[in-house]
Order: structure tokens, then C-alpha cells, then sequence
């Protein structure tokens, strides 16, 4: 690894981004503990198990944060070096989109644009094959769930599926 | 005597229709997603979770568990025909398995692979039927602080051999034992981080969390690299070893099953670590090291038995105590509990038919194996060619439909996307997910022991220490943590760090 991707203290060391997340989780549940009471160590409350975590957590994120400072780690631009870093972004907008279009579209259509999109984007396989795969498939599965083993999938604002 | 009983009413259970159905079902998929890279038994299990839903518990369990050990098999198919992991498990395969295919012996790695993987199996049944009722019997003396104490080592365990940091594994741990407290409180009944929403009262599901991390994680990585295979294209044929085979295989495959076996106990271990340590000793014990990595027989025969007698090995934690010993076995859990059951010591004197017909189911699945790995391999070298490009927009549209058919409930899609993309940059970032998964389904078990014991014994934290199963397990889980502060240890803890995901 060369200089440019191994950094020690810098906003870019990507160890520490994670040990910082870590310690920010880590202070949450304590609070989180705190407020749901602790009892006593003759009558644990709600609170107890989740109090001492929170503190291992805190241990834990410190530990990630000095190695990552003293022996220095990764930058975040070098985790997604020589890949092809769009199509998990890709992935990752369309499941977002499927996630916000489910409940009001209904699963019908919401899946179908989903796996078509899914099928264009990852390595992109030829519409008149995608097509095809992304009525039917959705629209067996559907039918298997809804018809055989009676099993109701959203339907959606307009009904349909 | 009544062992040879139990195992003929198992056989009973086993053989009906529908149970033989189930277990065919099991290992068909099992060897399949072992074949294929990039899905793993972790995946095809959480998958199918809310399938066994429809049928009966033996039913369920039967398929998931031939899942698992079915993929043990078809994980070595990959190895030795296109040098990369069919799942985990396999990966030492691939250094002598794709040497000896590249020398025009592909039969004789897959063959004795089959039949090692059978007879590990096959051994690590007999050894389960003879132990597990054993340690059943013992284990109902076991109280909280017990159970609390060999938790906590299962998780010491599984973070020391998990790969990366071991803070970053710990850290895994402690998030998952957060995410597993998310719900109602069991002693006080008092809400926790549920943030004022309905659906978080029942907590989360393990179902979206897992197919999050391991389904939909693992096809965002996997979409990261074109995935370029090069499979052997000659004709594979000498499936059965010959006499020299047989006789280089016989002490690999007899010392891998017992060491997989052992392995396969304990908690935090399994057939990967198995596997490893198998490769590593019979190149240790070989007069001729050199030959590994260039086509030794050894090398596939050794590591190939011990994964298998790990798989079954790995049962015995649950089945008596209730304790999953890794992520795979911590979904079999699942099931169970999905159907109402509870394993551990009173399962076996309570429920003997389930107990035993998924015993005997295995030895049928191994049957099963073995003629679905050798004289159809050909299908499944076929399947080597399934374009990813397909497959990957279909397993995401199967986690979305398995997530909700597991719940009825849209929250849960949610969740696993959510999770999905945690997962996704978990991995990137060198965070792990198993030991998330693995503390996810102890961390409730965990806080129940630890406060019933400290309610117990009034507050008086040296009951840990004073019981000895518990003091000793503490002690070992002590051992683990400081070990990494060691170069030696630390640099031994590298060579067998493991990737569960895969």
C-alpha cells in the first residue's frame, strides 16, 4: 500500500471514520441504557445489559480509533479502488426506489421496474431477454404466492396484484 | 440398545414421503448454492427460512439442515474446476483440487472428495447419536450462569477466528447483542429502542437482518467485479480413485473427520476453521510438504472430511444446549424457535422423533449426496455457466419475497434493505457480519442468563468464576481476548482467520 492510500491522521482514514461511528453508536446505547434504568446488580433492570455494552462498544470504537491513528489504515477512496463501484450505487438507488414505491404501487408494479432495471444495470443482459424475465418472473412468483399459497402481497393505491 | 431403537424410529420419521421430499430438496439446494460462487449456505438458509414455515418442524429442519451440509459437498465441485470457492468452506480445495483438474485429474479430486465428505458424514452422525443424548443428560445440571458463560465463549470464539481487527469483530458482537434487545424487555416487559414504533415491539426479525447482511450485501459486492470463470473444460472422467489414491486419501480423510469433528463442537468453530486446520496438519505430517499446492491428493481429501464432520459436529451445541456454536447453526435456531420448539437438553426426551428423524435424515442426505456429487456431476459443471447477470436481479426479487412472506409485514423489506446496505458497507470498511448475526440471536439469551444468575445469586458476580464449567469457559474466553496482544498468537490468529460470509 503506498502513502497515498495509507493515511494515519487524516479525515480520509477510513478505519477512523468507522471507529467514530462505533464510539457515536457506543455513547447512544449508554444513554439509551441509562434512560431505561440500570436496577442494581442484586436486580438488573432494563437498561443494565444495555448500559455495559454500550460501554464495550465505546472500548471497541477507542481501539479501532488509536490503531487507526498510530498504525494508519486505508483511505475511503482506495476501499472502492479498480472496482466498479457505480453498480452497487446503482443497486443500491433502486432498492431504495423499490422500498419507497412498494407500499403505494404495490408489489406487481414495483418489482417488475425493479428487476428490469436490476437486469439492464449489473452487466446488462439484452432487453429481449430482460423483458421477458422481469414480466414473468414477478408475475409467476405473484401468481405461485397469491393463487396457491394464498398469501396476500401488497397490492397497492391502484389494486392491482 | 435403545440408541439402535432411537435410530430405528428416526429412520421411521425419516423415510415418510414427505420428509425424504424435503431432505432431497435440502441437499439439491444445498449442492447448488455450493457450486455457486458468491451465495453461500448462510444465504440459501435465511432464504428459506419462512419456507419451512408451511410444513412440519421435522420437515423444516430436515431441508435446512440438508442445506447446510449439502453445500459442504458441492462447495468442493467449484474449487477443483474453477479455482474459486464454491462457499467458505472450500477454500483450501482450491490449491491442490484446481492443480490436480489442471493435470487432467479432476475426476479422481472430485471422487475422493465425494467419498471423503461421506465418510466424515457418515462418522460424524454415529458420533452425534452416541454423544448428544450423553451431553443432554448432563447439560440439564447446567444453570444460567452456565449458559451465560459458554455464550459468551461462542462469541470470544467466533470473533478471534473471524477475519480482520479483533476490536472491529467485538465491536460486530456487541452491535448485534444491541440489535437482538431491540423489543419488549422478557422480564420487565418494558419497551426497548423500539423509537415509538409498533413493528419494532416484537423487535427485529432475524429473517430480514440475516438476508440483509449475507443476500442482498452479497450481491452488491459481488456486482462490484465482473466475475470471470475458468472452468475446466475437459471431459471428467475416473470419478472413482484408484488404489494409490485411496491409500494417500486414507489418513487425511481419517484424521480430518476427527479433527473436523471436534472442531465442529466447539463454539465459535466450524467447517472452515476445520478445513484449515486439516491442510495445515496433513502438510505438517506429509513427508513430502513440496507437493502441496501442486496436485496433492492429500490436500483435497483432508480439508474435504473435515468440513463435513464439522457440519455435523456443529449440531451437538444445539441440539443439547441450545447454544448455535456458528451463523449457520444460529439460523437452524431460528427454525426451531419459528416452530415453537426449544433445543437443548429436555429436546431429545421431549421431542425424540424430531431429534431422531433429523439424525437419520442426514445419513439419508448423505446417501442422496453422494450420488447427486458423483455420477451428475456433469449437470452441475453445466451450472458453472449460469450467467450472474440473471441470477443476481432474481435472488434480490426472492429476499424481498422471502422477507415478506415471512412476516406479512412490508416493515420487514425495509429492514433487510437496510440492513443490506449496512452489510454492504460493513464489508468494505473490513467489519464482518457473522459475529453481528451470531450475538443477534444470543445477545437475548445472554441477558436473560446473565440477570437470572445475578438475581440468583444475589448480586455476587463470583458465581461465574466459582461454577466450574462456567469459570472455565471465562477463563478460555479471557485467553482469546488477550491473545491477539501477542505477535506469535496474532500472527497464527491470521493464518485461520476465517470469512463467513462467503
Amino acid at each position: 500500500m503506498n502513502n497515498d492510500t495509507n493515511v494515519k491522521l487524516r479525515l480520509s482514514n477510513s478505519e477512523l471514520w468507522g471507529g467514530l461511528i462505533g464510539l457515536a453508536l457506543g455513547g447512544f446505547v449508554i444513554w439509551s441504557g441509562m434512560k431505561l434504568k440500570l436496577g442494581t446488580i442484586n436486580d438488573p433492570g432494563s437498561g443494565y445489559v444495555l448500559f455495559y455494552t454500550g460501554i464495550l462498544m465505546c472500548v471497541f470504537a477507542g481501539a479501532i480509533i488509536v490503531s487507526a491513528v498510530t498504525e494508519g489504515a486505508p483511505t475511503l477512496a482506495s476501499r472502492w479502488e479498480n472496482v466498479r463501484w457505480s453498480k452497487p450505487l446503482l443497486l443500491i438507488a433502486c432498492l431504495v426506489a423499490f422500498s419507497i414505491a412498494l407500499e403505494p404501487l404495490g408489489f406487481l408494479l414495483s418489482s417488475i421496474p425493479l428487476v428490469l432495471l436490476l437486469l439492464r444495470l449489473i452487466d446488462p443482459v439484452r432487453w429481449t431477454l430482460a423483458i421477458p424475465i422481469a414480466v414473468l418472473v414477478p408475475s409467476g412468483m405473484w401468481w405461485v404466492l397469491k393463487r396457491l399459497l394464498l398469501i396476500q402481497l401488497p397490492s397497492g393505491l391502484f389494486g392491482i396484484g | 440398545m435403545d440408541t439402535l431403537v432411537n435410530v430405528a424410529h428416526g429412520f421411521g420419521v425419516a423415510l415418510l414421503p414427505v420428509n425424504l421430499l424435503y431432505c432431497f430438496i435440502g441437499v439439491f439446494i444445498g449442492t447448488l448454492v455450493g457450486v455457486l460462487p458468491g451465495i453461500g449456505p448462510i444465504s440459501a438458509m435465511s432464504l428459506l427460512l419462512p419456507v419451512t414455515l408451511s410444513g412440519t418442524p421435522e420437515s423444516g429442519i430436515i431441508m435446512m439442515a440438508g442445506i447446510y451440509y449439502g453445500s459442504m459437498y458441492g462447495g468442493s465441485t467449484t474449487s477443483i474446476l474453477v479455482n474459486i470457492p464454491g462457499e467458505a468452506a472450500s477454500v483450501v480445495t482450491c490449491i491442490d483440487g484446481h492443480q490436480m483438474a489442471k493435470q487432467g485429474r479432476a475426476g479422481p479430486a472430485l471422487g475422493i472428495s465425494a467419498f471423503g465428505s461421506f465418510i466424515a458424514g457418515t462418522f460424524a452422525l454415529i458420533a452425534l447419536m452416541l454423544v448428544a443424548p450423553k451431553l443432554a443428560s448432563v447439560a440439564i445440571a447446567f444453570g444460567p450462569a452456565e449458559y451465560f458463560s459458554l455464550m459468551v465463549l461462542g462469541l470470544v470464539v467466533l470473533t478471534f477466528l473471524t477475519q480482520g481487527s479483533m476490536p472491529k469483530a467485538l465491536l460486530m458482537a456487541c452491535i448485534g447483542v444491541v440489535l437482538g434487545l431491540i423489543g419488549l424487555d422478557s422480564i420487565t416487559a418494558q419497551p426497548r429502542l423500539t423509537f415509538g414504533r409498533m413493528e419494532l415491539i416484537d423487535g427485529i426479525g432475524l429473517v430480514p437482518v440475516v438476508m440483509g447482511l449475507f443476500g442482498v450485501a452479497e450481491v452488491l459486492l459481488n456486482t462490484e467485479q465482473a466475475i470471470k470463470r475458468d472452468i475446466i473444460n475437459t471431459k471428467i472422467t475416473h470419478l472413482l480413485p484408484t488404489r494409490e489414491d485411496w491409500k494417500a486419501s486414507a489418513g487425511p480423510v481419517g484424521r480430518g473427520t476427527i479433527l473436523g469433528f471436534f472442531l465442529g463442537i466447539l463454539p465459535g468453530g466450524g467447517a472452515v476453521v476445520a478445513s484449515f486446520a486439516s491442510y495445515a496438519l496433513e502438510k505438517r505430517l506429509s513427508k513430502t510438504p513440496e507437493r502441496f499446492g501442486h496436485g496433492a491428493i492429500e490436500g483435497v481429501a483432508g480439508p474435504e472430511s473435515a468440513n463435513n464432520a464439522a457440519a455435523g459436529g456443529a449440531f451437538i451445541p444445539l441440539m443439547t444446549l441450545g447454544i448455535p456454536p456458528n451463523v449457520v447453526m444460529a439460523l437452524l435456531l431460528g427454525a426451531f424457535v419459528i416452530h415453537g420448539l426449544q433445543p437443548g437438553p429436555l429436546l431429545i426426551t421431549q421431542n425424540p422423533g424430531l431429534f431422531w428423524g433429523i439424525v437419520a435424515s442426514m445419513y439419508i442426505g448423505n446417501v442422496m449426496l453422494l450420488i447427486l456429487n458423483l455420477p451428475m456431476i456433469g449437470m452441475w459443471v453445466q451450472l458453472l455457466k449460469l450467467p450472474y447477470n440473471i441470477l443476481f436481479p432474481l435472488i434480490i426479487l426472492f429476499t424481498i419475497l422471502g422477507v415478506y412472506c415471512s412476516s406479512n409485514n412490508v416493515f420487514d423489506v425495509y429492514v433487510m434493505i437496510a440492513f443490506g446496505i449496512i452489510g454492504y458497507f460493513m464489508r468494505k470498511l473490513g467489519y464482518e457480519p457473522a459475529p453481528l448475526v451470531l450475538a443477534f440471536v444470543l445477545g437475548p439469551m445472554m441477558e436473560n442468563n446473565l440477570r437470572k444468575s445475578l438475581i440468583l445469586s444475589q448480586g455476587d458476580l463470583w458465581t461465574f468464576v466459582q461454577r466450574p464449567i462456567s469459570g472455565v469457559c471465562l477463563v478460555f474466553a479471557l485467553v482469546l481476548l488477550i491473545a491477539p496482544l501477542l505477535p506469535s498468537l496474532r500472527k497464527k490468529r491470521e493464518l485461520v482467520a476465517l470469512d463467513e460470509g462467503a
